[in-house]
């Protein structure tokens, strides 16, 4: 599987030296191979550098609990596909502004950020992470926490908590999906909401006093902003890391990610193609094709 | 001279060289000129216009070449006198090569003294007028040989040099010893080499062959006799034909020549032919595993060897040239080797014979590699008919021999199965499934759904044997691999954030993280499938970008599409759907128009009275089987109780779900047999190459009879059939289309199917009965008679299903993959067919005590089995197949178990299976759903 602009471009943005992108590719190497003492003599045939790990398994609770009713030995596998298949749905709906990836240490939980382009919230960059319950998708609906308790109404101004559970009462299995918490996450700054509020001040404000409600927000963008460039609160070769522009590493980095957009039919051109077909299109005869060479 | 010329080539040439190195070319000349009046004086001498000294020779030498004998005048020719000749003219060619070309390429001088004296061909005229044996055709090959390789300066653009060469190629045409043959195709293939280098020569080639009269082009006719000669001389002549193949991809002259005034490409398609039937026809199988020719295989078989070294040839041929040639090889492939010869050979008498064949044709179609005559050859198989049956579905059948030819035939699809052609999976599958009645309405929009939480997965792992499952084996032997997730202790430092952390990331000792719970044993091996399953699923999405669409119950419309018609294109038309679930249903009808013979009506009649025999002589190959099989049974090929009983066995167990029916059926069935064995030698004893076709004619018949045709005994019954050819292409198809999911008795069934087909010849079949296609059936059946298969035939089973389930498109992986989806109940799934199979595998458990012991040592053989097989490079080490063995370390000393056991290997590997399915449908979850991008 491909590793999606998604990732690749909040992790090139992310970077903050440049050793740090030989550091995590490495470590990325390292678990992507997994020839851990842990395996003993297994070794798995190294897997391509940039392919999802699938050797990141889970959830204590699976083996307390045969969510599928089967082998606990599988459950991990079963958490781990559940999760990678939720990604890979998110860098499908390709979601404005947003983005996320794993963290190194577990699929249950991703790092994200969001970027705000209009309205009250206009330019606030807010990194969050996205706690997975390890039931999934059995329990209770994904967690989204900001770094830095945004001053939002249903945002907890202590633990930064977003209030998603008002979303999802109930989390649903096929139906609910992780791109929609995200979504949900980046809407409630353009649609404010103060029912309810996990922040009683901020709603109160946004009622009566629109004026002091925007002054607090820009400030608590500004904050954050400010921000930007710290550390990651979590130590995880994956966690998001912004760093200022270094036309050393990032000129080349923008090269690409620009340059990739044209690439797939390039690429198709110069792949050596295995499959055969002589169906025409929109037949279901074999060797339909006009161009096949007459047998007889 | 030859002797001296040859060894001039190498040693005395050098010599020369550093000879003349430095020496003027003035001083050249004037040597050169010297020894050619030595020269000329000698053979003025012998010549009998000798007052015409040069200007007539051309006209001499059509003459000597027309009259066709050696010319002597003035008696012969004194043995010093033609040994000073050779000696100057030695000394002569020396020089000539060894002059460079003058200013802006004009010739040297030596040159253009050559050609205005006509050198070269007063000396061929010399060698003609003595003796011309292959002593001095030898001597004059190798003497062009060297000038023309070595030559500094073109010498073919003169007509003077290039015509006397023209006469002596078309001299040595025809009747020639070994070494001058050898010779001659040397020379030619240097004469290639220069025309690929030089086109302007090639002009010339075809002038000089009109000044002969015919407009030919000699260098290539020439070489075609020895287009599949072996050894050296074979080998530079089809290099060199391939020189002039692809001078004729740029030169629409050339290839025009080539294809319309040669013979070149049907030479090269029925030599195709003629090598083949030097081919053994029956091969020596080294053992019950064996199942395709493997290059070890083939390299011990020399005429193997050079009937690949032409299809190697004829595959290049086709890369190379231009597209006129391309499609007139290819068509005379077709027409020239594929129908007339080897369709033929997939239907001799014997089994073994037949066996052979197909492991021919699957070697065949391994080595071809241009997609070009890849589509010949599938083209010949998907939609060829032999007599009136598809070689397709000829084929299919086959996979449910219980012999060896089942064995082989699967190995035939697994390989064409590889080959990621849209085509072939559109005629084995994926036509049955367009139409999207093997499942319930309500299910099309399921078939592009995508499985988020693994469901389909645990269901499959769900059936793991509880013999077999992780927790239940012991822990060498199980986890193996197993990984002791740690315990958690404390918090990380970084989570603060988190209240579930506790149990929830750890580092370990050696800065890798894992996850904690309790101890968990998580299979490994299970990892290797999934890695297979990616790999797999991949290179199987990235090849079928090619493919004409997605396959996924809404491109191509359901509605539209009928299984039903056949392409017809290079074949003659037909019908044989080959499908039905219910044998009403087989198509032979609309062939009953096409083909001779029998009205529906007396059709009809034949079931309740003898009828009239049909004049018709049977199909010959039926007479043979007859004459074969009479041998067989007579020679106790194979004990008759035995076989009886395979066959029996074999069938039935396919017919599960009508399995009281057929019981009682096949008794009374055996009891016939057995009666007319004890009676009768022929009719009855045909059972010898289909054996399964002739056994359902047989049981047909009795079903017929038994159904009151009253006064004709069964053995006439079987005789009329045998000789009504529109019988024939029934008796395959039907072993395989009769057997599954039915719930009509047997016998009833079997007797409709034979007089009741031009009833329904009307209905369309595609939407009264849902079918996934004869292909899918058979794999199934044998797949659910896994338990007494044997391992290598499980081994190939569980890999094609797996090579199945890896294909991307949605149809396809979600009839084998989604165990979500509901059917029509007369298909039946593979998870029915796994399930099943779980349950006969749980009572041989629970009934058999040692079942676990057995089932350890199983284990142990096949690791030992698989470490064997990994060092070696052979098709039988597939990843996939490497996968499915359990991996381990060195195997605690296995108690040996004997291959027979059956059941136990194959409870093993079904696990396996299991895993490797469930794997590959996770990786779907994901794979499938991501946008290739690279």
């Amino acid at each position: 599987m491909n590793l999606n602009p998604f990732w690749s471009m909040s992790t090139n943005t992310g970077r903050k030296r440049s050793d740090g992108e030989e550091q995590s590719g490495e470590q990325q190497q390292q678990r992507a191979s997994p020839a851990r003492p842990s395996f003993g003599k297994k070794q798995l045939p190294s897997i391509p550098k940039n392919a999802v790990p699938i050797t990141k398994p889970a959830s204590p609770a699976a083996t307390a609990q045969l969510a599928n009713g089967t082998h606990a030995s599988y459950g991990p596998f079963y958490l781990e596909y559940s999760l990678l298949a939720e990604f890979t749905l998110v860098i499908k709906q390709k979601l404005p502004g947003i983005y996320v990836q794993p963290s190194y240490k577990s699929a249950l939980m991703w790092f994200g950020v969001i970027f705000i382009r209009h309205g009250l919230y206009q330019d606030g960059v807010f990194k969050f992470t996205v706690y997975i319950p390890d039931n999934y998708p059995d329990g209770e609906c994904p967690r989204v926490v900001f770094d830095i308790p945004v001053f939002h109404p249903l945002v907890d101004p202590v633990s930064g908590e977003l209030d998603v559970r008002r979303a999802f009462t109930k989390w649903r299995r096929n139906h609910n999906h992780i791109w929609q918490v995200l979504m949900y996450a980046r809407t409630v700054f353009y649609k404010i909401n103060t029912m309810e509020p996990l922040n009683p001040e901020a709603a109160v404000l946004y009622d009566k006093d629109v004026q002091l409600f925007k002054s607090k927000v820009i400030d608590s963008v500004k904050l954050c902003n400010s921000h930007l460039f710290d550390q990651p609160k979590m130590d995880d070769p994956y966690a998001i890391s912004f760093s200022s522009w270094n036309p050393a590493i990032h000129d080349e980095a923008k090269e690409r990610m620009f340059s990739h957009k044209r690439r797939p039919e390039d690429h198709h051109k110069g792949l050596q193609v295995s499959g055969l077909s002589w169906v025409k299109p929109g037949s279901t005869q074999p060797f339909s094709k006009d161009d096949n060479p007459p047998l007889s | 001279m030859a002797s001296m010329v040859a060894n001039g080539n190498r040693d005395g040439r050098q010599g020369e060289a550093l000879v003349l190195k430095g020496v003027d070319p003035e001083t050249c000349m004037i040597v050169f000129k010297n020894h050619w009046a030595q020269v000329v004086k000698i053979l003025e001498k012998h010549d009998p216009l000798r007052s015409n000294t040069s200007s007539n020779m051309a006209a001499l030498g059509v003459i000597g070449l027309s009259s066709g004998g050696p010319m002597r005048f003035g008696g012969p020719i004194p043995g010093d006198e033609a040994s000073a000749v050779q000696n100057y003219v030695e000394h002569i060619l020396f020089l000539l090569m060894e002059e460079d070309a003058g200013q802006a390429g004009a010739m040297g001088p030596i040159l253009e003294f050559v050609v205005m004296e006509n050198v070269m061909e007063r000396l061929f005229l010399w060698s003609l007028r003595r003796q011309f044996t292959d002593d001095m055709k030898l001597e004059q090959l190798k003497m062009y040989e060297m000038i023309v390789g070595q030559a500094r300066q073109p010498l073919l653009h003169h007509k003077p040099v290039l015509r006397p060469l023209m006469m002596l190629l078309s001299s040595c045409s025809g009747t020639a010893g070994p070494e001058v043959e050898a010779e001659l195709v040397s020379l030619l293939n240097q004469l290639c080499c220069v025309l690929a280098k030089d086109q302007s020569v090639l002009e010339l080639f075809f002038h000089t062959s009109e000044d002969q009269g015919a407009a030919n082009f000699l260098i290539f006719s020439l070489l075609i006799p020895f287009i599949h000669r072996e050894g050296l001389v074979g080998q530079q002549a089809r290099d060199a034909l391939l020189l002039i193949m692809s001078l004729s991809a740029e030169n629409q002259r050339v290839a025009q020549h080539i294809a319309e005034n040669t013979y070149f490409c049907p030479v090269l398609a029925t030599g195709l032919s003629g090598l083949y039937s030097s081919l053994p026809t029956k091969l020596e199988v080294p053992g019950e595993e064996w199942h395709c020719l493997h290059r070890e295989d083939w390299l011990q078989m020399p005429t193997l060897v050079q009937f690949l070294n032409s299809l190697e040839f004829c595959n290049a041929v086709i890369q190379v040239a231009h597209p006129n040639i391309r499609d007139q090889l290819v068509s005379y492939i077709y027409n020239g080797f594929l129908v007339p010869v080897l369709a033929p050979a997939l239907h001799k008498p014997t089994l073994e014979e037949v066996m052979t064949t197909t492991a021919y044709l699957d070697l065949f179609v391994r080595s071809v590699s241009e997609p070009v005559l890849l589509q010949t050859f599938l083209s010949f198989i998907l939609l060829h008919r032999h007599e009136n049956v598809h070689i397709l579905d000829t084929l299919v059948s086959r996979i449910n021999t219980p012999f060896q030819l089942g064995t082989v035939s699967l190995a035939l699809f697994q390989t064409l199965i590889g080959l990621y052609c849209e085509d072939v999976m559109l005629q084995l599958i994926l036509r049955y499934l367009i139409p999207c009645n093997h499942m319930m309405l309500s299910q099309r929009r399921v078939v592009k759904e995508r499985d988020f939480y693994s469901v389909s997965a645990a269901k499959i792992l769900a059936l793991t044997p509880s013999c077999c499952s992780p927790e239940h084996s012991p822990p060498p032997l199980r986890q193996l691999d197993s990984i002791l997730w740690s315990k958690g202790t404390d918090n990380s430092p970084n989570t603060g954030t988190m209240e579930t952390e506790e149990t929830f990331l750890e580092e370990d000792g050696s800065g890798y993280s894992c996850v904690i719970g309790s101890e968990i044993y998580l299979d490994v091996n299970y990892l290797h499938y999934l890695y297979n399953a990616r790999l797999g699923i991949s290179s199987c999405t990235r090849a079928c970008q090619v493919w004409s669409a997605p396959y996924d119950g809404e491109d191509p419309p359901p509605e539209e599409s009928h299984p039903h018609p056949r392409p017809r294109p290079p074949c003659p038309p037909q019908t044989t759907d080959p499908a039905p679930t219910n044998q009403l249903e087989l198509e032979w009808d609309d062939s009953y128009d096409a083909g001779p013979v029998v009205s529906p009506e007396a059709a009809t009649a034949e079931s309740s009275k003898p009828p009239q025999l049909p004049a018709a002589e049977p199909p010959k190959h039926i007479q043979e089987m007859r004459r074969t099989a009479i041998m067989l049974v007579k020679g106790s090929y194979i004990e008759e109780s035995d076989f009886q009983d395979d066959v029996m066995v074999y069938d039935l167990v396919a017919k599960k779900d009508a399995r009281d029916t057929v019981t009682k059926g096949s008794k009374e069935v055996k009891a016939h047999v057995a009666d007319h064995n004890s009676n009768l030698q022929s009719p009855l004893a045909e059972v010898g190459d289909d054996l399964m076709g002739q056994y359902e004619e047989l049981i047909r018949t009795l079903g017929s009879d038994e159904a009151g045709t009253g006064g004709s005994s069964p053995v006439k019954t079987v005789d009329k059939e045998f000789r009504n050819p529109v019988v024939t292409p029934m008796e395959e198809d039907e072993v395989d289309f009769s057997s599954f999911s039915m719930d009509t008795p047997e016998l009833e069934k079997q007797h409709s199917s034979l007089f009741g087909t031009k009833l329904c010849s009307g209905s369309t079949r595609s939407h009264s009965v849902p079918f996934t296609g004869p292909f899918v059936s058979v794999l199934l059946s044998r797949l659910e008679n896994m338990l007494d298969n044997s391992l290598h035939v499980n081994l190939l089973l569980t890999g094609i299903l797996a090579q199945l389930a890896a294909y991307p498109q949605p149809l396809l992986q979600s009839f084998l993959l989604n165990t979500n989806m509901v059917f029509q109940p007369s298909v039946r799934s593979l998870y029915q067919v796994l399930a099943s199979l779980k349950n006969q595998i749980e009572q041989q458990a629970s009934t058999k005590k040692d079942f676990p012991k057995l089932i350890t040592s199983a284990q142990h053989c096949l690791l030992a089995r698989e470490s064997s097989l990994k060092g070696q490079d052979s098709r039988e080490c597939s990843p996939l197949e490497a996968g499915r063995m359990m991996k381990s370390s060195p195997p605690p000393q296995p108690k040996t178990i004997s291959l027979a056991r059956t059941e136990v290997f194959a409870t093993v590997l079904f696990t396996e299976f299991l895993k490797e399915l469930a794997a590959i449908a996770q990786e779907h979850s994901i794979l499938s759903h991501v946008p290739m991008e690279e």
